[in-house]
């Protein structure tokens, strides 16, 4: 652990980007914790306390590890509910940040851009909350040099709204989610007989 | 001996901030409610509900969390706007918009999905069986998004 | 209050407000607003009569709304003195209590309010505190789930003669609660209502906790917290025993409380901090500890008493440290949570130590103030020439100055504190301070400035902040430049432009004007007045197109000695960085036009003269009657 005032420390670092500066004054009461629905939804080591904690004492290998800097949507439910008014989202993402500098990747699912099929009508450009995706000039097998949608991996949150809006059906989230098991699902239940009472 | 309807619950996995309520959907809906969970219900493709409302489904329930509430900032806003016209169009070719309920819950809220659904069946009883866009049955015609 | 109104040399005035206070120490006079109870004192016998003939009924406030009162009623069953009271607010005329009382005929509508003045020789404030809403935090759901409740209504419902009798039972259906969460901090330590912490909330967690443990032992009580906060004498041991007796203390702040709407039953999310959880737990009835906060009327308090506030709101002491219990206004006390939050034991220590700083002022016939007071020259001042003037008057921070146009100022020496700001107003220079003479100021600002004055950085420092700052810069070794030349005046209101200007033209090569943070003033509201002139003399600087960092303006408390030492480093840096010529050349260029700002100056008192000018004052306070 390196010292408190040494810039290079995790701590400043994150003080240092818009957002991550008022992390030194979390006095841990963990109302962001619960505030937040994804650790009792999705994965029981998220813990935004614990992060900043990490962050504050330059624990730069645990916070990178740290799946709560890749799951955090921003969504900024726990913002409002901070009693310190500590932006928890700014820190996070100023973490998250840093972890992408230093070469780390989400272990999540990102959307995936089928680019024989994308025209590029920038539907999922204008949808996506994130901005995560753009059109970019690029060679594609059979089809040219042609613009096509874009994702980056360090912006997307999958949340799939993209999927909803694309009417050609060329960006999709494949892993643990996909339609095609949504709607046989849902085909197949209809197809049974009606309950009567 | 009258019909009991058949309902389709989209749901968005953020909606329900009481574990009760989302142990009640996930274990405990009734046997003519089925359930399709999603990570948002800026998630749901209009192909989602023209599957549901082709194969005979009597209503649809869309639930989501409240506008600022929303896990992807503006999910829920984006789906709003989308389904609601595309139920506009099912209106229009003959699936009525009252078979169509959307809902907005809030973090707060707890016991409401239970009397949410509950209404809208009565709702959907009132107005009896869809027949007119029920166009297939699911064993001859495959998902048209699968 | 039942034991005081018993003793024969105190008096207690109930339903009464404090309207105006004037005068000084040992000399106040007090207009006091006698509210009218519409029931003759001499007549009321305390039979209630009026209150069971009386058909209205509205939530009774000291019941924290629990239970209703009539229209008639007496506040509470310990009400000193034991009169009834009629509500004018609520009342419907219908006279019903006035044919219940009958023959007494005790009952009176065409009473009023009473105005009457008061001499008084010290004033003590025990005005206490309020509590904070939890309205406004929607996520614990108080005023929409009925057995979330505050801490008031619990210190109700839980007493034998409250609206129960004692009895614990949950708002929604009236069943005794058996799980009962307790939730810390509503309202304080928290930046979005009251930043500071409340002082004995943990402690009345705790209490309250034990109690209800002791009278129903089979309920279950959760206490909620940020930090437990038990630092005096006796109070850990008391959180052992609560340990020991099975409440459960769980770290971790909630972030919502939900209700389940058939049965009212409460869920509180909230992070276990310690398992690093969140954990979901069921409650019957949940009680929100709220952050205490000043009165309502505080401020208007401050303005009527003439005391300042601390950030926050509560009364400002005169020291936190050395004087915590007198107001920065002579003969004015405080006591209690008034001063800031504080439990039953401090309070009372320092009641009782306001009432003995009080008696010193009822025991003597003359009193001791600081020697640093303000003295007119009645023949400089304009205004007994006839002028419009008063500037001093405005000035002062303590209403210490009385103005009276074609009269000359007079400064009524019990109320002044010397902190000079009238002397650095007054365009004339008709008004002094003793010991801060312009004539000592002037004095020591031509000694240090005698040798090689552009190279020096004059530092005007306030008795109570900058010059500790510099003090604390110095003992904690923190290096600054040597050619700092400090001067302490008492305030930064006394900072008088001409000593700035005088500076200026003797060639300084840097000025400080320092004092304290605006909060921190020592004189209510100095700091306003020197910061007010300060900035005016930064544009005149500017407008004569003065080197950038020759006049600086700084606010540093007596705790910040790096700060201190940086500010004269970096001015240091700055007189550096103008070349020795051009320096010189615009002392040159500039001196006239100081000069031409002190066309006073001759007038000035030179050195020699300040004794003579000593004397007068000093002759002129003795010759004063109304010293006290
Ligand atoms: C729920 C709760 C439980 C508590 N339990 C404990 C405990 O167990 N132990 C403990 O040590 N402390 C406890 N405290 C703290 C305790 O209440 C305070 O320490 C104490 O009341 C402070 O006393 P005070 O006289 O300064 O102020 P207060 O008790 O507030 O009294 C001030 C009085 O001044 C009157 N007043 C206000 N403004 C004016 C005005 N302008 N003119 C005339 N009169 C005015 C008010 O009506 C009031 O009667 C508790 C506090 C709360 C909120
Ligand atoms: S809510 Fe704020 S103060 Fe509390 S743990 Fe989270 S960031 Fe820290
Ligand atoms: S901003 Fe991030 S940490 Fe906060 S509630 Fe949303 S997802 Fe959770
Ligand atoms: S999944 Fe969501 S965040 Fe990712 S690219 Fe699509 S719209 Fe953007
Ligand atoms: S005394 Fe305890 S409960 Fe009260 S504000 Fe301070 S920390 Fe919170
Ligand atoms: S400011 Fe000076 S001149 Fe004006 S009234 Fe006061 S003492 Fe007299």
């Amino acid at each position: 652990m390196s010292g408190f005032t040494d810039s290079n420390a995790l701590s400043e670092r994150v003080k240092a980007i818009p957002g991550g500066d008022m992390l030194m004054m979390c006095y841990s009461c963990g109302t962001c914790t619960s505030k937040c629905m994804i650790q009792t939804k999705l994965e029981s080591s998220y813990n935004p306390r614990r992060l900043i904690r990490e962050a504050v004492f330059n624990m730069d290998d645990a916070a990178f590890a740290d799946k709560t800097i890749w799951l955090c949507t921003a969504c900024d439910l726990c913002y409002p509910a901070c009693p310190q008014k500590i932006h928890i989202s700014g820190v996070i993402n100023a973490v998250k940040a840093l972890a992408v500098e230093s070469g780390k990747k989400t272990p999540y699912q990102v959307a995936k851009v089928d680019e024989l099929t994308c025209v590029a009508c920038g539907l999922c450009v204008k949808i996506c909350p994130y901005e995560a995706i753009s059109l970019v000039e690029k060679r594609v097998a059979f089809r040219g040099t042609i613009p096509v949608a874009s994702v980056d991996q360090g912006k997307c949150m999958a949340c799939g709204m993209c999927t909803a809006a694309c009417r050609s059906t060329s960006i999709r989230l494949a892993e643990d989610y996909n339609d095609a098991e949504l709607i046989d699902t849902l085909l197949s239940w209809l197809g049974t007989e009606r309950v009567s009472s | 001996m009258s019909e009991t309807p058949k309902l389709v619950l989209f749901q968005c996995q953020w909606c329900l901030f009481a574990p009760a309520d989302q142990e009640w959907v996930d274990t405990q809906l009734p046997e003519n409610i089925h359930l399709a969970k999603v990570p948002c219900t800026g998630r749901i493709n209009p192909l989602y509900l023209l599957n549901a409302v082709q194969s005979g489904a009597d209503g649809v329930m869309v639930s989501g969390c409240l506008p600022e509430q929303c896990h992807f900032k503006t999910g829920n806003i984006a789906a709003r706007r989308q389904l609601e016209e595309f139920s506009d169009y099912l209106n229009h070719i003959g699936y009525e918009q009252d078979r169509i309920r959307f809902l907005w819950l809030d973090l707060q809220d707890r016991g409401v999905i239970q009397k949410e659904l509950a209404a809208f069946e009565a709702q959907i009883t009132a107005l009896g069986p869809a027949h007119n866009l029920a166009t297939r049955v699911a064993e001859t015609v495959g998902g048209a998004n699968a | 209050m039942v034991d005081a109104a018993r003793q024969p040399l105190i008096e207690v005035k109930t339903f009464t407000e404090v309207e105006k206070v004037e005068g000084y120490v040992g000399n106040f006079v007090v207009t006091l607003r006698e509210k009218t109870k519409y029931v003759r004192a001499d007549r009321c016998n305390g039979c209630g009569a009026c209150t069971k003939a009386c058909p209205v009924e509205i939530p009774n406030y000291f019941e924290m709304n629990l239970a209703p009162r009539k229209a008639a009623y007496i506040p509470m069953s310990q009400a000193v003195p034991l009169i009834y009271n009629i509500d004018m607010d609520a009342c419907i005329h219908c006279y019903k209590c006035v044919e219940a009382c009958g023959a007494l005929e005790a009952i009176d509508f065409s009473m009023e309010d009473k105005l009457v003045e008061q001499e008084i020789g010290a004033i003590v404030v025990a005005t206490g505190f309020s509590h904070f809403d939890p309205t406004p935090m929607t996520e614990y759901g108080y005023g929409r789930f009925p057995n979330v409740i505050t801490a008031m209504e619990m210190e109700r419902l839980n007493n034998s003669a409250g609206p129960t009798n004692g009895a614990l039972i949950r708002p929604s259906d009236g069943k005794s609660p058996k799980q009962i969460a307790i939730i810390n901090c509503v309202g304080s330590r928290d930046k979005r209502y009251n930043p500071s912490c409340s002082n004995f909330c943990c402690m009345y967690a705790i209490k309250n906790a034990l109690l209800l443990k002791q009278m129903h032992p089979d309920t279950e009580i959760s206490i909620y917290y940020i930090d437990i906060r038990t630092p005096s004498k006796g109070y850990e041991e008391f959180y052992d025993r609560a340990r020991e007796s099975g409440i459960r203390f769980i770290q971790g702040r909630p972030s919502e409380i939900t209700e389940d709407p058939d049965t009212h039953q409460l869920f509180i999310s909230s992070e276990d901090i310690t398992l690093g959880k969140v954990i979901e737990r069921e409650y019957d009835m949940v009680m929100l500890n709220q952050a205490a906060i000043p009165q309502p009327d505080q401020n208007h308090m401050s303005s009527v008493l003439n005391v300042a506030q601390s950030p926050g709101g509560w009364f400002m002491e005169y020291h936190p440290k050395l004087r915590p219990i007198d107001s920065p206004t002579d003969g004015i006390f405080f006591a209690g949570a008034c001063q800031g939050p504080k439990d039953i034991p401090a309070s009372v220590a320092q009641g009782s130590a306001a009432a003995s700083r009080a008696s010193r002022i009822l025991h003597s016939d003359s009193w001791q103030i600081e020697p640093t007071v303000a003295v007119v020259w009645p023949d400089r001042c304009v205004s007994a020439k006839g002028q419009a003037c008063g500037i001093c008057a405005r000035a002062c921070p303590y209403g210490a100055i009385d103005y009276t146009k074609g009269l000359a100022a007079e400064v009524i020496t019990a109320k002044c504190h010397g902190c000079g700001a009238c002397v650095g107003e007054c365009p004339h220079d008709s008004i002094t301070q003793l010991h801060y003479t312009d004539a000592q100021v002037l004095a020591q600002i031509r000694t240090l400035l005698a040798v090689e004055p552009e190279k020096k950085i004059l530092a005007f420092r306030c008795q109570w902040c900058s010059y500790g700052g510099a003090d604390l810069a110095g003992t904690s070794h923190f290096e600054y430049s040597a050619n700092e030349r400090g001067l302490r005046v008492m305030c930064s209101a006394r900072m008088d432009a001409d000593l700035i200007y005088e500076a200026y033209r003797l060639g300084a090569g840097a000025i400080l004007y320092s004092g304290c943070h605006p909060q921190d003033c020592h004189y209510i509201t100095g700091q306003v007045v020197g910061a007010k002139r300060a900035a005016r003399l930064e544009k005149i600087f500017e407008r004569m197109q003065m080197s950038p960092g020759r006049f600086r303006v700084e606010w540093i408390s007596a705790a910040e000695g790096d700060k201190y030492a940086r500010v004269i480093n970096e001015m240091q840096a700055s007189l550096d960085a103008i070349p020795e010529d051009v320096l010189k050349a615009e002392i040159e260029r500039l001196r006239p036009e100081m000069a031409k700002k002190l066309t006073k100056l001759d007038e000035i008192p030179g050195v020699a003269q300040a004794l003579v000018q000593v004397d007068f004052i000093v002759n002129e306070m003795v010759g004063k009657e109304k010293v006290a």
